[in-house]
């Protein structure tokens, strides 16, 4: 080898030891490796419900350009559908658990009060409510009100948690600086409490994406992505019933990858490191 | 005389009877004074200052604080912790106008009057800093100006430099002479240590094993900066130690 050559291959192999081209190349070699085996099944074991990568990219990219025959809706309409649900069901079940959470956190009385109530409800799977939610709110607020009972609670364990764990000190010094009650709490308490809100957030996000998929499955009329993934399957169209599985997938990832992003933003400026 | 305490009680219900954490404490402490509690861990120190504070409640006794008795903590009173206790999500300047921010002044004000004491504690160009991006000794200079922002009548310290390593433990006793001798604030110190007790005080009080009191009062017109390798810092220092470990001894 000349000391070109050398040259040149040490470059290379530096470059690929860069952790960000080096996790990239990993989680490309790991998806490919899966869509590999995938296609290599699919293929092998022919069966009308398995379709190949490539017939269920085609369904996908036709599903966002067209209108679905059996729905009349294109994909871009089914991700709106059940995203709007989303965001409204998330917002309710915020409006409740961020002062419900606090409350029971911060004052005993209340605690005992609020606590048989939630723990009654909490066993409680988010789907076992799809059937009442539907009848009593219909379609468009009966999905929202399953994704809000279904956020609900990991956001007020999350919060409940995050007042439990102020630390006795900083409330001391909050007093010896001559804080009142209420300016411990809005000073200390719920500041501290913040990034645990954060990741109650995170975490509900996840349990909010399968309930409205449950929901909507579940409900069978009003439209969103469950609805469609569940009609794809009952006519036999699998490779767009994976299509919306996807979808599904890449809305998860994205919303969780924001969430985590703006999590990690909140620990920095609260100090966290 | 800025404080007096007189007669304090404080004592823990146990099944049987009740625990005496400490008894027949009385102290008198001047204006711009600077006096050491030392004693064994376990003595009840701490739980003397926390009761100054007004973060615990005695038993029995009075303090009063420039001839007012004291119930609940406020403000004229400031405190340093040992573990620091400062808010992490609250930046340097944001921890040391805290007080200040609680009495509603305004952000303009609030700037300049916390400025001299991030000046004073030699935090100058740290003001944006979190807590966690600071070593210890420097937290502790946060704690030290967030309770002279407030401008108490009295401070407080409860073993603040216990959390420090050797060299930065004598380097911030060295500051905190500077500090007080730059402020003229009366100091109640807690420590364990004899060494930071002769170092720093005007006026040491010995305090006995349980229930604890008063057992000695050494009054040191020392004058400072003191020098610990000096035959009389040396002797004191023994003379002390000896009569804790005989202390010691006796609870055993």
């Amino acid at each position: 080898m000349t000391e070109e050559r050398v040259d040149r291959l040490d470059k290379t192999i530096e470059l690929l030891n860069k952790p960000l081209v080096k996790n990239t190349l990993v989680t490309v070699f790991s998806l490919g490796m899966f869509i590999g085996t995938w296609w290599a099944v699919a293929i092998l074991a022919n069966l009308t419900y398995l379709p190949t990568p490539p017939e269920v990219l085609d369904a996908l990219i036709w599903s966002f350009q067209n209108p679905d025959p059996n729905l009349g809706t294109t994909m871009w309409q089914n991700i709106y559908a059940s995203l709007q649900r989303f965001v409204l069901g998330f917002l309710l079940a915020l409006i409740v658990a961020v002062p419900l959470g606090l409350a029971m956190g911060y004052s005993k009385l209340f605690d005992l009060v609020a606590k048989p109530v939630v723990e009654l409800f909490r066993p409680i799977p988010p789907i076992a409510w799809v059937p009442f939610f539907i009848a009593v709110f219909l379609y468009f607020w009966g999905p929202v009100m399953v994704i809000f009972v279904g956020v609900l609670f990991p956001l007020l364990s999350n919060i409940y948690f995050g007042v439990k764990s102020v630390e006795p000190i900083l409330l001391d010094a909050a007093r010896t600086q001559g804080a009142s009650r209420l300016q411990l709490f809005t000073k200390v308490v719920f500041p501290y409490t913040v990034p645990f809100l954060m990741t109650g957030i995170r975490i509900g996000m996840g349990i909010g994406w399968m309930c409205i998929v449950a929901a909507e499955m579940i409900g069978g009329v009003g439209g969103g992505i469950g609805m469609y993934i569940d009609l794809q399957a009952r006519i036999g169209w699998y490779d767009n019933m994976f299509a919306g599985m996807i979808v599904i997938a890449l809305l998860g990832i994205s919303t969780t990858g924001i969430m985590q992003y703006f999590e990690n933003a909140t620990n920095r400026r609260m100090g966290i490191r | 005389m800025i404080l007096e305490i007189k007669d304090l009680k404080k004592s823990f219900p146990k099944k049987k009877g009740e625990m005496v954490a400490i008894a027949d404490f009385d102290l008198d402490v001047k204006e711009g004074e600077f006096v050491c509690i030392l004693g064994p861990s376990g003595c009840g120190k701490t739980t003397i200052l926390r009761i100054i504070a007004g973060l615990e409640t005695q038993t029995r006794g009075k303090i009063l604080l420039s001839g007012k008795e004291i119930s609940g903590p406020g403000s004229d009173r400031g405190m340093v912790f040992q573990e620091f206790a400062l808010f992490p999500w609250r930046t340097v300047r944001r921890n040391v106008e805290f007080g200040l921010e609680l009495k509603g002044v305004s952000p303009e004000e609030r700037r300049t009057r916390t400025q001299r004491y991030i000046d004073l504690v030699g935090l100058n160009g740290f003001e944006d800093y979190h807590p966690y991006q600071l070593s210890g000794g420097m937290k502790q200079r946060v704690g030290i100006a967030r309770a002279l922002a407030n401008e108490p009548a009295i401070l407080l310290m409860d073993e603040p430099f216990g959390a420090l390593d050797a060299q930065t433990r004598n380097l911030m006793q060295k500051e905190l002479l500077r500090i007080w001798s730059e402020t003229k604030k009366t100091v109640i110190f807690i420590t364990h240590s004899v060494d930071e007790a002769v170092f720093l005080a005007d006026r040491i009080v010995v305090m006995t094993g349980r229930p604890s009191n008063i057992g000695q009062i050494y009054d040191l017109k020392w004058p400072r900066p003191r020098d610990r390798a000096s035959t009389e810092f040396a002797a004191l220092r023994k003379q002390i130690l000896a009569q804790l470990e005989s202390m010691v001894k006796i609870e055993e």
